[in-house]
């Protein structure tokens, strides 16, 4: 018995030493590893090819890409953290951001930037909103680039109706309520009511409303009685401008149905601008949410994506090269063109491909009007994505289906709003 | 085997006469099922149901697989397999494949031979702590992988385990075993002692005694057994995510977790890889499934 457990024991040993992969090799080569926050074949080409430029300009570095499917990237980083095997740099958004801060696993890298090439290069408004997120206020990402809510419309639809883009919430109604012929299974519009559905729908009540803060006085403002008035007027096209299949609909439903030729309108971001080219070529165009009566533009703006390095990492310095190097104005146009998302690097606005893409055009004009004011939702909020999923997507499903009104709604999710706020406020 | 299978038969019929006859075989039951008064078409029909109920989504993931992109026919023609060398070449599901039928062919391995051994002990043998450890053995079975995920990744950190098919084997034949076990005890409490104690008196040896007398008859548990282990280890999805930080190691569950992107999901190549992912498992049970039925039901009803 007991040779056999020093036999199990020189066994492990064995293993473990031949675990220590990486590192710098005695020719001073570094090897560091990239993870990709949103792994999968659509992007995965585009950064293989950003990194053979980097490798042919710093041929000390090699970077081993890892694609991780952006539905468990958090459970990923929070097992790496915990087990200590993170990746030198990886793709970070502000959505888990300040989780990640929390558990100390990110490095600052506010004078990395600032003493770099990239100081006064980053669009204000990203800097800002990386800023908010972390609860000491350091840079513990380079914003790469952001996305935007808008609204995919088909031009081809509202032309031979005869009907402008709308402008306001009330153009809005009314032209979706026209494009409507249920009986040749055609839709003004599709709400989404399932996974994802009240982090929209935040983003329209705000939209409308013109209401310009999350919180006042550490209280949330989302049970506005004009933010009501909007989820009310939503709920009110359910079935009657929209599929009766809406109210499970996640992204891929809305998708599908939009491609798919079914619907007029949909509310997405710019991240779906390739499915939706792809499709419908160029019988749609973007336009920014609509304002509400009071004419206002707010908008609540998306989490921002962007490249963070790791504290564990033995390679810091090569780690931010390369981050650095992806933020660069080549790269972060390189990379903003073919995912269609708009850039941080404030270079990359004179790029030619941005006065083509008309609506990557359309949200750095919306992102970049002094009149525009952000409304940042509380997404560093360790209940956030709980309260607006787990615990509110099946209310909202009760208003559109007539069960529950928006205002009580709204309310109750005010009331879990604050309440966290607080406890943030407090262990801060 | 057939052969030595017949041979116990008889064995069985001779030594434990009529108290300890062998369970029907399959041909009889479904004969006995016919047997039974009463419409046929009350059993048919809502078989019929539940069989296209349950097809339809297949057939929906057949159509997006085979037809090429943006056709929206219902009948794909001409089938297209744009989308399943999209997936096998450039997705990488050629080698996502390989490590899951690695992965999938030694979980079945050491359950299979870890749960004989273990089975056999519960059932054959009397020794202390024997309650306890299979109570243990029981609540094992209450935690959620996810609860082991950092303690297991921290140990496989330490072992040079992490990015290896030999480490998901273990993590999966450890989280396997315990009920593995206890149906290989169950089969083996109802192959009859005597038996066993014939062969000894003739001359075997224990461990032949094993071979000769009781492996032969566990065939139908064996094949329950270790098709299970490998579905199970086929469709893991969380430790193979977790483990695995180089994409040449991911298995095919997280290769397909990899084709849905936050923003864009390529429809097609996801039921491509759908379709990879579930042939192996359809076969494995086309074959099996008549062992299976035999298996089972003689671990259901005690002999």
């Amino acid at each position: 018995m007991r040779r056999l457990l020093v036999a199990a024991a020189a066994a492990a040993l064995a293993l473990s030493a031949c675990s220590s992969g990486g590192g710098a090799g005695s020719d001073g080569n570094v090897t560091i590893t990239f993870w990709d926050n949103n792994g999968g074949p659509a992007r995965e080409p585009i950064y293989k090819e950003l990194i053979s430029r980097f490798e042919a300009a710093n041929p000390t570095i090699k970077v081993e890409y890892v694609g991780i499917p952006s539905a468990s990237v958090q459970q990923k980083y929070d097992t790496a953290i915990a087990g200590g095997e993170t990746p030198d740099v990886g793709g970070v958004t502000t959505s888990y951001l300040a989780h990640l801060v929390g558990q100390q696993a990110l490095a600052p890298l506010d004078d990395r930037i600032n003493g770099g090439a990239l100081k006064d290069k980053l669009l204000p408004s990203l800097v800002e909103t990386v800023r908010q997120t972390a609860p000491d206020g350091k840079l513990y990402i380079v914003p790469s680039s952001a996305n935007m809510d808008i609204i995919w419309y088909r031009t081809d639809w509202f032309e031979a109706a005869g009907l402008e883009p709308p402008k306001t919430w009330d153009e809005f109604t009314t032209a979706a309520t026209r494009l409507t012929d249920a009986a040749a299974n055609r839709y003004g519009y599709t709400i989404r009511g399932g996974a994802g559905s009240v982090f929209q729908l935040i983003t329209e009540a705000y939209a409308y409303s013109g209401v310009d803060s999350f919180f006042k006085d550490g209280k949330s403002t989302l049970g506005d009685s004009a933010n009501a008035e909007l989820v009310d007027k939503i709920a009110k096209l359910y079935k009657k401008a929209t599929p009766e299949a809406d109210v499970n609909n996640s992204f891929t439903q809305m998708i599908a149905q939009f491609t798919g030729g079914s619907v007029a309108m949909m509310h997405h971001n710019l991240g779906s601008y390739s499915d939706v080219t792809k499709a419908l070529g160029d019988k749609v165009a973007a336009i920014p949410l609509p304002v509400g009566p009071g004419g206002k533009r707010t908008v609540v703006p998306n989490p921002t994506d962007g490249f963070a390095v790791f504290n564990n990492s033995e390679h810091q310095d090569a780690a931010w090269k390369f981050a650095e190097f992806l933020t660069s104005a080549e790269s972060n146009s390189y990379w903003n063109e073919k995912v269609g998302q708009i850039p941080a690097n404030t270079d990359v606005r004179s790029a030619a491909w941005i006065d083509e893409a008309a609506h990557v055009k359309m949200a750095l004009g919306v992102l970049e009007d002094p009149a525009t004011v952000l409304v940042p939702a509380p997404v560093y909020l360790p209940q956030y994505s709980s309260i607006t999923k787990a615990d509110n997507e099946p209310q909202y499903q009760k208003v559109l289906l007539g069960e529950l009104s928006a205002q009580d709604f709204l309310n109750t999710m005010a009331e879990q709003l604050t309440a966290a706020q607080k406890e943030w406020e407090d262990r801060k | 085997m057939t052969e030595t299978l017949g041979k116990t038969d008889t064995l069985v019929r001779e030594i434990a006469g009529t108290t300890h006859a062998p369970p029907p075989t399959g041909r009889r039951r479904r004969r006995a099922v016919a047997e039974e008064p009463g419409k046929p078409w009350m059993i048919r029909v809502p078989l019929v149901l539940y069989l296209l109920f349950t097809l339809v989504p297949f057939y929906w993931m057949l159509v997006f697989a085979v037809r090429p992109t943006g056709s929206t026919q219902l009948v794909p023609w001409p089938v297209s397999f744009e989308h399943f060398d999209t997936v096998w070449n450039d997705i990488g599901f050629g080698v996502f494949f390989y490590n899951s039928v690695v992965m999938g062919l030694g979980v079945l391995v050491f359950v299979t031979i870890l749960s004989v051994m273990g089975g056999y002990a519960l059932a054959r043998f009397r020794f202390r702590g024997q309650r306890v450890f299979l109570l243990a053995m029981l609540c094992s079975q209450f935690i959620p992988g996810a609860m082991m995920l950092i303690p297991l990744f921290v140990i496989f950190k330490g072992l040079g385990l992490l990015n290896s098919i030999t480490g998901l084997v273990i993590a999966e034949v450890a989280f396997q075993l315990p009920l593995s076990l206890i149906l290989m005890s169950g089969f083996i409490r109802n192959i009859s002692v005597e038996l066993e104690e014939a062969a000894m008196v003739d001359g075997c040896s224990r461990p032949r005694a094993f071979f000769a007398v009781v492996l032969p008859q566990l065939k139908p548990a064996l094949v329950a057994v270790g098709s299970f282990a490998f579905i199970g280890a086929w469709n893991n999805f969380l430790f193979a995510l977790m483990f695995a930080t180089r994409q040449d190691k991911f298995t095919l569950p997280v290769g397909l977790s990899y084709t849905l992107g936050e923003f864009n999901t390529d429809f097609g190549a996801l039921a491509a890889g759908g379709v990879v992912a579930a042939v192996p498992v359809v076969l494995v049970f086309a074959v099996v499934q008549r062992f299976l039925v035999q298996g089972l039901s003689a671990g259901a009803v005690k002999g």
